[in-house]
C-alpha cells in the first residue's frame, strides 16, 4: 500500500528538521510521498521552494510535494489567485469563520486542525456538507493529541471523535496527518491508523485516510496544475476546430 | 507438589499477537527506559482498566539493543490500541524517538 503523509512543516515554515531530514526520515517510515507545507511570503518563495524540493526529491527517492498552508483569510485569497503554481492548498483551522471560508472554497485541498483550540470541535453539519460538496477533505492531526498535556488531551480527542462522526454521516473526505515540525514527529503510518481506529473510524477508512484518499487529492491536483484544467470538476477534453 | 489449574481448552483460550518494533533515535536507548515509556504512556492514556483489557506483556528477553528492535505481546482484540499507545511515545529519557511497526503475527516464530 502506497501511504502519504500531507501535512509536514520543515525548517523553511517554521519547522525544526530540514527538508533532508524530514523526507528521508519519511522514506524509512515507509512514505510513498509527502507533502511540505509553506506559509506564503511571495512569488520568488514558491520557485525557491519548488527547486529545493525537486532536488532533495530526486535524492533521497520519494515523491515529494509543495503545499502552501492559508494562516488567514487574506493569505487565502492570495493563495486562491496562484492555485495553479502549487501542489496543495491547506488552510490552517481553529478560526471558525476561516473554518468556514476554507468548507467553502472548492479550490481548499485540506482543512488542517479544524478543533485548534477550540472548546468545540470546529465543525457543523453545514460546515462538514460544503466540506462534501467543495471536495475540502477535513484533517486528523496527530502532532495535535501527542503535544497536548493530560487536561486538555480528553478535550481535543472528544472533539476529534465529533468531527470523524460528522464527516462519515455527511460523507466527507478525512486524511490523516502526523503534523510534524520536526523529523521526530513523523510517525509510522500504522500508528496513525491505529489511532484513527481509537477515535470512531473503521481500520478500513483509516487506512483509506493515508492512502487512497490523499493519493486521490494528489491525482486531482496533478490535473489542476495541467494546462487543461478550467476550475474544479470542469477541464478541456477538446478544443473545438475554428 | 504444588497443585495446578488444568489448562484451558484452546477455545477458552486468549488468542495472543506479538507486535515487532525498532526505535530510531538519536543515541541507542535502555530496555529499561523503553519499559517505564511504555506503562507510563499506555497508564496515562487507557488507565488501569484499559490497559487490564490488553493482556500487555513487553518480553524483555526479546529486546535487541543492537537493532534496537523489541516485541510486545497482548491479545487479538487490543492490537490497534497496542500500536496507537507506541505511537504516542516519543521521548525515552531525554532521547527523542521515534517507533516503526515492523510486524504483527499470532507467532513468535514468524516475527523472528
Amino acid at each position: 500500500m502506497q501511504f502519504y503523509d500531507l501535512h509536514i512543516h520543515s525548517a523553511f515554515a517554521e519547522g525544526e528538521s530540514s527538508l533532508e531530514q524530514l523526507a528521508e526520515t519519511a522514506k524509512s517510515l515507509g512514505y510513498k510521498g509527502i507533502c511540505f507545507s509553506a506559509y506564503f511570503s511571495g512569488d520568488s518563495q514558491i520557485k525557491q521552494l519548488k527547486e529545493k524540493i525537486a532536488d532533495v526529491a530526486k535524492k533521497i527517492k520519494i515523491e515529494i510535494f509543495l503545499g502552501f498552508e492559508a494562516r488567514n483569510i487574506k493569505d487565502l485569497e492570495k493563495l486562491k489567485n496562484r492555485r495553479q503554481k502549487f501542489d496543495l492548498l491547506l488552510v490552517h483551522g481553529g478560526d471558525l469563520e476561516l473554518n468556514k471560508l476554507a468548507c467553502e472554497t472548492p479550490e481548499v485541498d485540506l482543512l488542517t486542525h479544524p478543533e485548534l483550540e477550540r472548546n468545540d470541535s470546529g465543525l457543523n453539519h453545514i460546515l462538514v456538507k460544503a466540506a462534501e460538496k467543495n471536495n475540502v477533505a477535513i484533517e486528523i492531526n496527530f502532532r495535535e493529541v501527542l503535544l497536548a498535556s493530560k487536561k486538555t488531551r480528553g478535550k481535543i480527542l472528544a472533539n476529534l471523535q465529533k468531527n470523524v462522526e460528522l464527516a462519515k454521516k455527511f460523507g466527507a473526505k478525512i486524511v490523516l496527518c502526523s503534523g510534524a515540525i520536526s523529523h521526530f514527529e513523523l510517525k509510522d503510518p500504522q500508528v496513525l491508523a491505529s489511532f484513527a481506529t481509537q477515535i470512531g473510524m473503521s481500520l478500513q477508512d483509516a487506512t483509506n485516510s493515508i492512502s487512497k484518499i490523499p493519493q486521490e487529492i494528489l491525482t486531482e491536483n496533478k490535473k489542476r496544475l495541467s494546462n487543461r484544467w478550467v476550475m474544479p470538476g470542469v477541464e478541456i477534453v477538446k478544443e473545438a476546430k475554428e | 507438589m504444588k497443585p495446578r489449574l488444568k489448562i484451558l481448552m484452546p477455545t477458552l483460550r486468549e488468542k495472543e499477537r506479538y507486535i515487532k518494533f525498532k526505535i530510531f533515535s538519536e543515541e541507542s536507548v535502555e530496555y529499561e527506559d523503553l519499559e517505564s515509556a511504555i506503562w507510563n504512556t499506555f497508564l496515562d492514556f487507557y488507565g488501569e482498566s484499559g490497559v487490564s483489557k490488553f493482556s500487555l506483556w513487553l518480553i524483555k528477553n526479546l529486546w535487541n539493543p543492537e537493532e534496537q528492535t523489541s516485541i510486545i505481546k497482548c491479545n487479538n482484540n487490543s492490537v490497534q490500541e497496542v500500536v496507537a499507545g507506541l505511537g504516542l511515545i516519543s521521548r525515552l529519557g531525554d532521547d527523542r524517538i521515534i517507533i516503526k511497526i515492523l510486524g504483527v503475527s499470532g507467532t513468535l516464530r514468524k516475527l523472528k
